[in-house]
This record gives structure tokens, C-alpha cells and sequence, in this order.
């Protein structure tokens, strides 16, 4: 959990900086391909060691749909020649991810489910946080502004099935 | 004699059958609509078609999608950027969701040909 935590205050932090300082669009770039990252590598652990079959399709899922979003992000960089700019922001969530993975390849069977979509619900919640507040309205180029807006719903609907799932486990 | 006779019944059938394809009820052509999968959505989540009519979900999110209505129809997975078409040979009100993301669900409403919204 305080790893975890770790990334939900790299993205607080995202959001609380934005007043003071806003990030670039380079910098925009590389803290959502960051954040997705983040989840494929827990949503690979969960799929290959989750229990549950629901937590484990779940994890699946993550993998597939974020690889795809990265997909399209990167794509974009690359139309508008925007070379995403690693940043504080992005190296708390990446360490943050990092540290999340390794506690939870310290736990096993139902222990290990729980940890892992009670995580996914906070960090999903964390990253629309950060996506209304600051990188939403901080996108400077309005094709990018637009992918941020397309992919929030995305957000949303896994946020609401990490809670179903979190649910069935009680 | 014979084939006049004979010929005459032949109008007669003609006559007989004509009033059912008359200008009151035209031949209703079959439309085809679109659903867009976007935002992990059906776009629109609700539509009333006719029986006959094509049904074609277009998935433009960056990630699969399926359109599964439990017992009547499943596309199975639908590709980014694919589609998928169905023609609901029956009327009635049919609930779908997207087998990956349980909170994306539509509802497909197929009436009998002479009934539907044009």
C-alpha cells in the first residue's frame, strides 16, 4: 500500500503543482505514456499470478487496453514531432509503479488479489484526478488536448469495473 | 376457346394476388445503421431498428471492444478500427454489453419491418 501510495502522490503532486507550474506538452506526453506503463506492469503481474479469475481477466484487460492507448499517444507524439520529456512527475510515478510491483510479488493467493484491484481503484481515481485538474486543462496542442479527453472514459470504466471486481472479492 | 379460357383464369389470379403489393404498404428496403464503440461507449446505447434491417458497430477506441447479447449474438472481438455487422432476423428488445468492459451496454430494439422509425 505505501508503495502504491507513492504513485498516487506523484500524481497529487501533478495536480497540486499546476497552479504554480504547468507542464509542457513534451512533458503531458511522458506522464501518460508513464502512467499506462505503470499499469500494464501491474496488470501483467496480476494476469500471470492473480487467483481470482475475475481479478486476473481484469489484469488482462489493463495490459490490452493501455498498451492500446499508449499505442495511439505515441503515435501522436510522433505525428505532432513532440518528444515526450521525462519530468519530476513522471519518475515519482514510474518509481512508485516499480515499488508497487515488488510488494505485491511479495504476496500470494487472496492476498495478493485484494492488494492488487484495491490498488488499481485508487490509482485509476488518482490519474482521472490529474487528468481533470492538470494535464487536461494544461494540454497546450488541441489534437493532444483531444486524445486526453477521448481516453478519459477509458479511465472511468475501468475505475467502475476495479470497483465491481473489489466488490465481488468481499 | 381453351386458351382464351385459360388466360382468363391467369388474369384472374393476377388480380387476385395484386391488392397485397399494392401503393398502400410499398416494399420497406432494408436500412443499415451505425453504432460507434468511442469512450467506451455504444454511441447511440439505444436504437430501435427494423427486422431485416443491418445492424454495423464500428470500434474507434484504441482498444478492442465486443457487442455480446447473451444467447442471440456475440461478435467476438472487434479490432481497433474494425467492425461488425448483425441482422436480427426477429423482433424484440435486446440488451448487449461489451464482454470486456462490463459498465459499456447498449440496447438494440428490432421491430417488425412496417413498424420501425424510419
Amino acid at each position: 500500500m505505501r508503495t502504491f501510495t507513492l504513485a498516487v502522490i506523484g500524481l497529487l503532486f501533478v495536480a497540486s503543482s499546476a497552479r504554480a507550474q504547468k507542464p509542457t506538452d513534451a512533458q503531458i506526453a511522458h506522464i501518460v505514456v508513464t502512467a499506462n506503463q505503470v499499469d500494464i506492469d501491474a496488470g501483467k503481474l496480476a494476469a500471470s499470478k492473480a487467483t481470482n479469475s475475475e481479478v486476473k481477466a481484469f489484469g488482462e484487460q489493463m495490459v490490452k487496453d493501455h498498451t492500446g492507448v499508449n499505442k495511439q499517444a505515441s503515435d501522436l507524439a510522433a505525428k505532432l514531432k513532440v518528444k515526450p520529456e521525462d519530468n519530476p512527475t513522471s519518475k515519482s510515478l514510474k518509481s512508485g509503479g516499480d515499488k508497487n510491483v515488488a510488494t505485491l510479488k511479495g504476496l500470494s493467493g487472496a492476498a495478493f488479489d485484494k492488494a492488487y484491484i484495491s490498488n488499481e481503484v485508487t490509482y485509476h481515481q488518482s490519474v482521472l484526478d490529474a487528468m481533470d485538474k492538470t494535464l487536461i486543462p494544461g494540454a497546450q496542442n488541441a489534437e493532444l488536448k483531444s486524445l486526453l479527453e477521448k481516453v478519459r472514459p477509458a479511465f472511468v470504466a475501468h475505475l467502475e469495473h476495479a470497483k465491481q471486481v473489489q466488490a465481488s472479492l468481499k | 376457346m381453351r386458351t382464351r379460357a385459360a388466360a382468363g383464369v391467369v388474369l384472374l389470379s393476377i388480380g387476385a394476388v395484386l391488392p397485397s403489393c399494392g401503393p398502400e404498404q410499398p416494399a420497406r428496403k432494408p436500412e443499415t445503421h451505425t453504432i460507434v464503440m468511442e469512450g467506451v461507449a455504444f454511441q447511440p446505447a439505444s436504437l430501435t431498428v427494423a427486422v431485416g434491417d443491418s445492424v454495423v458497430w464500428v470500434n474507434k477506441d484504441p482498444f478492442p471492444h465486443t457487442a455480446t447479447s447473451k444467447g442471440v449474438f456475440d461478435s467476438k472481438e472487434i479490432s481497433v478500427g474494425k467492425s461488425w455487422q448483425f441482422t436480427p432476423g426477429a423482433t424484440g428488445e435486446l440488451p448487449y454489453v461489451c464482454a470486456y468492459h462490463p459498465t459499456m451496454k447498449g440496447v438494440l430494439r428490432v421491430t417488425a419491418a412496417g413498424d420501425a422509425r424510419r
